[in-house]
């Protein structure tokens, strides 16, 4: 179990926010590899169509021809998060080092602050509705989630962090899963420190991953233990849902990528390699790129076979 | 005895719950009408009993206003949720009727395994009837939005009855 992130409490972390900030920012780059200087290495990839992009210190445009495009980012800090949307083509959602969210119109481009109402600490993981893609979620470090109704011009905090083993634990990853809940809405996947966990996007109560939606588990009372979880303990470092087939989940984690076919309740390890992200293509469930010590491999089987990506 | 009791209480309320009523006037009112609760159709008497047992069991944690507790989405230092509101503001509305009664009677610990909750199950102090005229008095709260929604939800759990 590596827990490298320190997690103080949101009014420690608050007063001493500055002087946090900075080691918070290197400890994220140290937890993800040890390899070059932090902040030079890439920490985040999605598809925006058939392009992969890629975030880090710098913005990479990579086009599925295998041309990369090397573009400048946004001018407010390196990358650690990235979203983006099928229904929104050219539409990236980054998650700031420094604090605060930009958003690209134009694949990257050009950038713009959507910070407004962040605290200022590290954007660790975004994610953007399935069901909606003007509605974003941010994970701040040290803080909890906070969501926008107007793909980020203005936010509200959503809810606190998770209580795992007796203390909150910040979100590492979101994904929104187009799952529904059983109440009226779907659900927002997240990873810790710790491992897995989701909240019905009605933001009632952190729940444990299990067969069923939210009803069920009420109904139920005690809830059946998962068949084939992800390693206890292990934290995840990125999660993702296939918008063409949104039961299916990849997860990145030490130990390597991880998949779903049921949203979450069994998991089969498809990898062996250190994984820091993980990316599906929108239409095809099968396309994975995720990105490890050595760089970016892809599969086109649901991780049955991989192979490095060129040019990165 | 028990009703005079009940009358007695009711006066000693109603400047309490007058509050409460002030504040839903401006949206819905208090009207029974078309508000089912359980699989039955709610009455005034119903909502009448509702808002004396609502001010003298949730008020004090929920809010004479079902405003909820200050800051309520923050944890608290012992690391469990304050109590949410029950107005159109809070979470409430996103549960089926028999969600609702179940964490009343049971407690929220009660009914998600493993969970642990400042909110305390009512089994022993409210009866059945109690627990379904509270939630009626909140459910006639809410606007209509926030009633379709919960009905719909309460629908596809099986109609709630
Ligand atoms: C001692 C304080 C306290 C009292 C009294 C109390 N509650 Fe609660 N209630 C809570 C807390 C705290 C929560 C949030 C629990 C959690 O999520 O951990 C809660 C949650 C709930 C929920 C779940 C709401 C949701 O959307 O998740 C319902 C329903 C509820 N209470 C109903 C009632 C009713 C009805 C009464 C009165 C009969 C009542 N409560 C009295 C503290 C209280």
């Amino acid at each position: 179990m590596t827990l490298l992130l320190p997690t103080p409490t949101r009014r420690a972390f608050l007063t001493s926010a500055a002087a946090f900030g900075a080691s918070a920012v290197l400890s994220v780059s140290v937890n993800r590899t040890a390899r070059a200087a932090p902040g030079k290495t890439p920490s985040a990839i999605a598809f925006d169509g058939n392009a992969l992009i890629v975030g880090g210190a710098g913005f990479i445009r990579r086009d599925d021809g295998g041309v990369s495009t090397p573009l400048p980012g946004p001018k407010s800090g390196s990358i650690l998060s990235l979203a983006t949307h099928n229904d929104r083509a050219g539409r990236i959602v980054a998650g700031l080092s420094n604090g605060g969210v930009a958003l690209s119109e134009d694949g990257g481009q050009s950038w713009e602050a959507r910070s407004q109402g962040l605290p200022e600490a590290p954007v660790v993981a975004v994610a953007a509705a399935s069901s909606n893609p003007e509605t974003l979620y941010v994970s701040v470090h040290g803080d909890g989630l906070w969501k926008s109704e107007d793909a980020g011009r203005s936010w509200v905090f959503a809810m606190d962090r998770p209580w795992l083993a007796d203390a909150e634990r910040d979100l590492t990853a979101l994904a929104s899963v187009d799952l529904a809940t059983g109440m009226g809405g779907i659900w927002l996947y997240a990873g810790t420190g710790l491992g897995l966990t989701r909240v019905p996007d009605c933001f009632c109560r952190w729940q444990d991953v299990q067969p069923g939606d939210a009803m069920d588990a009420l109904v139920s009372g005690a809830a059946p233990a998962p068949e084939a979880p992800l390693p206890t303990g292990e934290p995840i470092h990125a999660l993702v849902s296939a918008a063409s087939v949104p039961m299916r989940l990849y997860a990145a984690l030490p130990s390597g990528v991880w998949a779903s076919a049921d949203a979450g309740v069994v998991w089969v390890q498809r990898s062996s390699f250190r994984t820091d992200a993980v990316a599906v293509h929108p239409n095809n469930a099968d396309q994975v790129v995720a990105l490890t010590e050595d760089g970016l491999i892809q599969t086109r089987d649901g991780g049955l076979s991989w192979t490095p990506l060129a040019n990165n | 005895m028990k009703r005079m009791m009940l009358l007695l209480s009711a006066v000693a309320f109603s400047g309490l719950t007058a509050i409460a009523a002030q504040g839903q006037s401006q949206s819905t009112g208090t009207q029974a009408e078309d508000l089912t609760v359980l699989g039955y159709p709610v009455t005034d008497e119903q909502i009448t009993l509702g808002r004396q047992v609502y001010a003298q069991n949730c008020a004090s944690c929920h809010g004479a206003e079902l405003q909820g507790q200050p800051n309520w989405r923050r944890r608290l230092e012992n690391g469990r949720m304050p109590a949410p509101p029950h107005d159109e503001s809070g979470h409430t509305w996103h549960h089926s009727d028999q969600d609702l009664f179940d964490i009343t009677k049971l407690g929220v610990g009660g009914v998600v395994a493993g969970y642990e909750s400042d909110m305390p199950a009512f089994e022993d102090i409210l009866s059945d009837e109690e627990i379904a005229a509270v939630l009626a008095f909140i459910k006639s709260t809410w606007p209509e939005r926030q009633r379709e929604s919960q009905a719909r939800v309460t629908a596809k759990a099986g109609g709630g009855a």
